[in-house]
């Protein structure tokens, strides 16, 4: 290394003193055993605090895109259609509560999908964060269950905030409102984890329109978000029921209205069996992938 | 070790983290029978035998394509054997992943640092995948910038990094569970030569602390100035296997004249072998006499006598022209 630096010019030595700083102190002992958490808990609590980090760093710009689009969904549907439509409302809200309680969930999936479509692929395909991860203990599972229980996080958080802004415009649902976070959470995981299983398959990142424009926009009107849609088509029930957004949007009414009846069981029910379902396909499909 | 007899106690003793693993020293660290990688219709890697014993550190050289990254990808369980066995502390890849993996470092071919942190929180988040509590995870990183001259990057991003300085961060973060077993994966491609040095320097401090060292290069000098032996390997094949020494007093002459620019072929004492390489000429003779004699009659200035190194038993092997 002397005989290298021997023939170089000080001004070219000086201006790679940063490259060539050979380590000086001694190597700590890092040979020293170490107590390493290896459970389940801790191993996903590093993945969520990983995305936590991310998403906190650049905050401004990340929550309020997601934060204006319902309340301009509000606003606009409300305000302006909403002037047009019969005064009682339907399914027992005024038509502002009947939206409230629609977006109050609908924006936790937008959320959660985009998070792990777009999200997931830049870092399984550009950035090979999970490669990275894959060099510790941590299992396929661990990795994607604490990013989808980040995704949940992030779903209720934007619950919460979307059921404060309706209230400011003077929506006043039920005091059982305060569970539609819980209903995001869930919703959230739900999403998150069919946007797991659709990265799985995604070769290109332009793939992506496919579904986000041709599954998750159709579903979002689906599922009786803005307006009932059930009762004038047998076929339209028929998908209105299947799916997997309308338990959710049915649970969050239920909270708006205070009102819970044996079909809010079933509603319930769904949901978390739909979750459940998503999130065990999400990661076989996702350990598939990561395993190439 | 923890014997687990039900599935149940093992299912508790994985869920909350309780299994060890404890080094036995005198069995191999890694141990891998006839162990085959396939995809498709290639052998990435096909049928490998080898044992690597504690402390060891053993260079895996070969051109591109040749299997090592498999290799190595399948040691820390990144991907999936087809078929043959592979044990890394007397354990099963893939099965025991979490325990094996808790005690390895991996320092990757591609730079796969956090993009979206800076320096300090990259390794930190990577600190807390190896559970490591915050307060441990603080110190030992604080540490290890120190060590590696890199606490005026802390709040940078990794973009900001020059390659050399992402290459020193990415040992570190390999460092940060105390591992006994380091997996580089070609550490010094594409870095100049001081950054090489320091790297080399690094990896030799880590070695007398007792770490077991697996490393794949397309450096020889690498090879020769840190492994205690190279395996080379070729599709999917270790072809030779030995001290760097070793391999090149059994395959070789001593030295070497190589020369190129040569309009016509120069009177070849006895003694003196003749290999040709496209324009390249290469003398080989276990006496300097009889080569330097031959240097002296050669018309070009493009001719050098030096002693056989790595490189030339590598191409000797591998053959002078493109493999792939």
């Amino acid at each position: 290394m002397t005989d290298v630096k021997a023939d170089m010019p000080a001004v070219q030595l000086a201006a790679q003193a940063n490259e060539t700083t050979t380590p000086g102190p001694p190597l700590p002992d890092f040979g020293a055993p170490l107590r390493l958490r290896t459970n389940f808990f801790w191993s996903i609590y590093g993945v969520w605090f990983r995305h936590a980090r991310v998403y906190c760093k650049t905050l401004a710009a990340n929550a309020t895109p997601p934060i204006l689009e319902p309340l301009f969904f509000f606003t606009a549907i409300t305000l302006g259609l909403g002037q047009y439509l019969r005064p009682e409302g339907f399914a027992g809200l005024s038509y502002p509560a009947f939206v409230a309680s629609g977006i109050v969930v609908s924006s936790p999936m937008f959320t959660a999908i985009f998070e792990t479509t777009f999200g997931t692929f830049v870092r399984l395909v550009f950035q090979k964060t999970y490669d990275a991860m894959l060099g510790t203990h941590l299992r396929i599972s661990e990795m994607f269950v604490g990013e989808l229980l980040f995704c949940a996080t992030k779903g209720a958080a934007f619950s919460a905030i979307v059921l404060l802004m309706t209230l400011a415009f003077g929506v006043r649902p039920s005091p059982w409102c305060v569970l539609t976070p819980l209903v995001g959470f869930v919703t959230a995981y739900l999403f998150a984890s069919i946007g797991l299983i659709v990265t799985s398959y995604v070769k290109m990142i332009n793939n992506f329109a496919f579904f986000t424009s041709g599954v998750i926009t159709p579903l979002f009107f689906f599922s009786g978000t803005f307006f009932p849609i059930r009762g004038h088509h047998i076929a339209i029930d028929v998908i209105s029921y299947l799916v997997p957004l309308t338990p959710a949007i049915e649970l969050s009414r239920a909270c708006f209205k205070g009102v819970f009846t044996v079909e809010t069981l079933g509603f319930g029910a769904s949901l978390l069996v739909y979750a459940l379902i998503a999130h065990v396909v999400a990661l076989h499909r996702m350990t598939r992938r990561v395993l190439r | 070790m923890t014997a687990h007899f039900s599935p149940w106690s093992r299912a508790w003793a994985i869920i909350a983290g309780m299994e060890r693993l404890d080094a036995d020293p005198t069995i191999p660290l890694i141990s891998a029978n006839a162990l085959t990688k396939r995809y498709d219709e290639l052998n990435a890697v096909d049928a490998v035998s080898f044992d690597i014993a504690p402390n060891e550190c053993v260079a895996f050289l070969g051109p591109n394509g040749a299997g090592k990254t498999t290799l190595m990808r399948m040691i820390h369980s990144a991907i999936e054997k087809t078929s043959g066995s592979l044990t890394v502390f007397d354990r099963t890849p893939m099965r025991d992943r979490k325990l094996i993996n808790a005690r390895v470092g991996v320092v990757f071919q591609d730079n796969n640092l956090d993009q979206e942190l800076n320096a300090r929180e990259a390794l930190l988040v990577h600190a807390l995948y190896c559970g490591l509590d915050h307060a441990t995870a603080n110190q030992r990183i604080t540490q290890l910038f120190e060590w590696l001259a890199l606490q005026e990057k802390t709040k940078s991003t990794i973009r900001a990094l020059s390659g050399g300085m992402v290459r020193r961060l990415m040992v570190a973060r390999a460092l940060l569970n105390s591992p006994d077993l380091l997996l580089l994966d070609e550490p010094t491609t594409g870095l100049d030569p001081q950054v090489r040095h320091t790297i080399w320097s690094l990896l030799r401090q880590l070695k007398r602390q007792g770490i077991t060292i697996l490393l794949t290069t397309h450096y020889m000098e690498e090879a020769q100035q840190l492994a205690d032996r190279v395996m080379v390997m070729d599709r999917g094949n270790i072809i030779l296997s030995g001290t760097p020494n070793a391999l090149i007093s059994e395959h070789l002459e001593r030295y070497v004249l190589q020369a190129s620019g040569l309009d016509e072929l120069p009177v070849i004492n006895d003694g003196v072998r003749h290999e040709r390489a496209g324009d390249a000429h290469y003398f080989y003779s276990n006496d300097e006499a009889p080569l330097q004699r031959l240097h002296e009659q050669l018309p070009t200035q493009y001719a050098v006598l030096r002693h056989a190194n790595l490189e030339d038993v590598f191409l000797k092997f591998t053959g002078r022209g493109l493999s792939e």
